[in-house]
């Protein structure tokens, strides 16, 4: 795929704000693809890690908060444990994934931030996650039922999900921890 | 010897084998536990992708309760004890984010706890001794493939506790057991773990994959030590079959099922029939159950 550099790009200021967030230097990437070689989703997406990083190195913003690779990182930490100079690929795939939520742009793959929201939103509720709490707050978000629903009754008979979640006694203070959290963090 | 213990939420439900397993072992072993007061859950790779800050603060919650019951933590869960051990350092190693994320949880928390994962407290706190002391029947002649999936393998170097890229802390306890861990190059693989609701066709594809290169290394069973490894490398083999075009029928356990196997522990505890690739035959065939005992 080819990428248009405008003038844009290359006075944007997104290298800087995701050094910032991520703590990470971007010129210490000299675009080895050591971090790429490793990568076990690289079958399925569009952007390596190695091209993200150059891609942010040009200040290309929306071309890297809009797709979906950065959403298919397992954060595995492989690219880390490979790189030659020890940078932390892995935060740099995590600040991005909080700009493309902050940004005014669509994140790449809205199911998986779907799926991601609908856990968090479990936790919140319940401080623990529980399978049926999950599964509905995911099928209410994104409209249609969660791929693997189809192994859901294998684990009703195996007695493994219980239908009366755990709760955690100080609920309430764990409500005002996401709602701090998401004043600071903007979103 | 007596620690604060962080089942985690899969334990509760789709890993309870792995909680009932891991309690028995550690039990016959003399460890005691204590249940975390109040604990919460770890967030893990749903605030690590969305949250930064609630990716700390989540674990934050839990060590710090553990701070004040004055014990280092334990926990079996992979992916919980990934969060818990790096929060804590990390919360130790800044007094900036430690005073906000203090702030933030309403508690005080210095990041001093020790966070444990189980098969270092068994492969390291605990003598070899006394677990050869606690086995009954051997697992003469079961070619074990452990695999250990990616988070407990690649921690910051210095949070480490095993060899990188070739870790050997299950093969050490798998062969305490009288079993034989092999050699075998896809021990630190990723299985695609938290993508396996959104994202399933790259977890069957890396999952299959892992299990085709054990079962050609030989491998009668995978031992695993994570709830979402073995929930993927179990759960999707029939998917892998018709992608690979071979069967693969590998029954995938927790570790601490065969060990506890071994250690003669009772049916209630072993749960051998809560994992889907049925172990029975197998273990059967090989002498270590005499039919249907265990059912
Ligand atoms: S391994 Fe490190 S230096 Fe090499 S391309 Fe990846 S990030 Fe850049
Ligand atoms: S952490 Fe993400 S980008 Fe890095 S190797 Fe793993 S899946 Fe690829």
């Amino acid at each position: 795929m080819r990428w248009e550099l405008a003038d844009k790009a290359l006075r944007s200021d997104f290298r800087r704000r995701v050094e910032e967030l991520s703590g990470q230097n971007l010129g210490d990437c000299y675009q080895c693809g050591k971090c790429t070689g490793g990568c076990p989703v690289l079958a399925d997406i569009e952007l390596s890690p190695n091209r993200i990083i150059r891609m942010i190195q040009l200040g290309l913003e929306e071309d890297v908060l809009t797709n979906e690779s950065v959403w298919c990182c397992t954060a595995c930490g492989t690219c880390n444990g490979r790189c030659p100079m020890g940078i932390n690929i892995v935060h740099i795939l995590d600040t991005v994934r909080l700009l493309s939520q902050q940004s005014k742009y669509r994140p790449g793959a809205l199911e998986v931030l779907t799926f991601y929201q609908a856990f968090l939103n479990c936790i919140r509720h319940f401080g623990r996650l529980n399978e049926i709490g999950l599964m509905g707050s995911y099928n209410i978000n994104s409209g249609r039922l969660l791929t693997n629903m189809v192994k859901a009754p294998w684990f009703f008979m195996k007695g493994k999900i219980s239908l009366s979640p755990h709760k955690i006694r100080r609920i309430e203070r764990l409500e005002r921890v996401f709602a701090r959290i998401e004043e600071i963090e903007g979103k | 010897m007596k620690y604060g213990y962080f089942p985690g939420c899969s334990l509760l439900s789709s890993a309870v084998e792995y909680d009932r397993s891991a309690r028995g072992v550690l039990g016959a072993v003399g460890v005691e536990l204590e249940e975390i007061d109040d604990w919460v859950c770890c967030g893990a790779t749903a605030a690590h992708a969305t949250s930064p800050l609630l990716s700390a603060a989540l674990p934050a919650i839990s060590c710090a309760a553990a701070e004040k019951q004055g014990l280092d933590v334990l926990t079996c869960c992979a992916a919980c004890y990934s969060r818990l051990k790096q929060t804590n350092q990390e919360v130790k190693d800044d007094p900036e984010l430690q005073k906000q994320i203090s702030e933030i949880i309403e508690e005080p928390y210095q990041g001093n706890v020790r966070v444990l994962h189980i098969t270092e407290v068994l492969a390291r706190e605990i003598s070899p001794e006394a677990i050869k002391a606690a086995v009954k029947k051997p697992l003469k002649g079961l070619k074990v493939a452990c695999y250990y999936g990616c988070l407990m393998a690649r921690m910051p170097e210095a949070l480490c506790v095993d060899k990188a890229e070739y870790p050997v802390l299950v093969d050490d306890l798998i062969r305490a057991v009288g079993a034989e861990p092999l050699d075998w190059p896809y021990k630190t693989e990723c299985c695609g773990a938290a993508l396996t609701l959104a994202r399933q066709k790259t977890v069957i594809r890396l999952s299959g994959e892992i299990v085709q290169i054990a079962k050609q290394n030989g491998a009668d069973v995978l031992a695993v030590s994570c709830p979402l490894c073995q929930a993927n490398l179990d759960m999707y083999q029939s998917e892998a079959e018709k992608l690979l075009g071979e069967q693969l029928s590998v029954p995938v356990l927790y570790f601490t099922q065969l060990m506890a196997l071994a250690m003669g522990l009772p049916a209630a505890e072993l749960c051998l029939d809560k994992v889907i690739v049925d172990p029975m035959p197998l273990l059967s065939e090989k002498g270590f159950i005499s039919g249907g005992v265990y059912l």
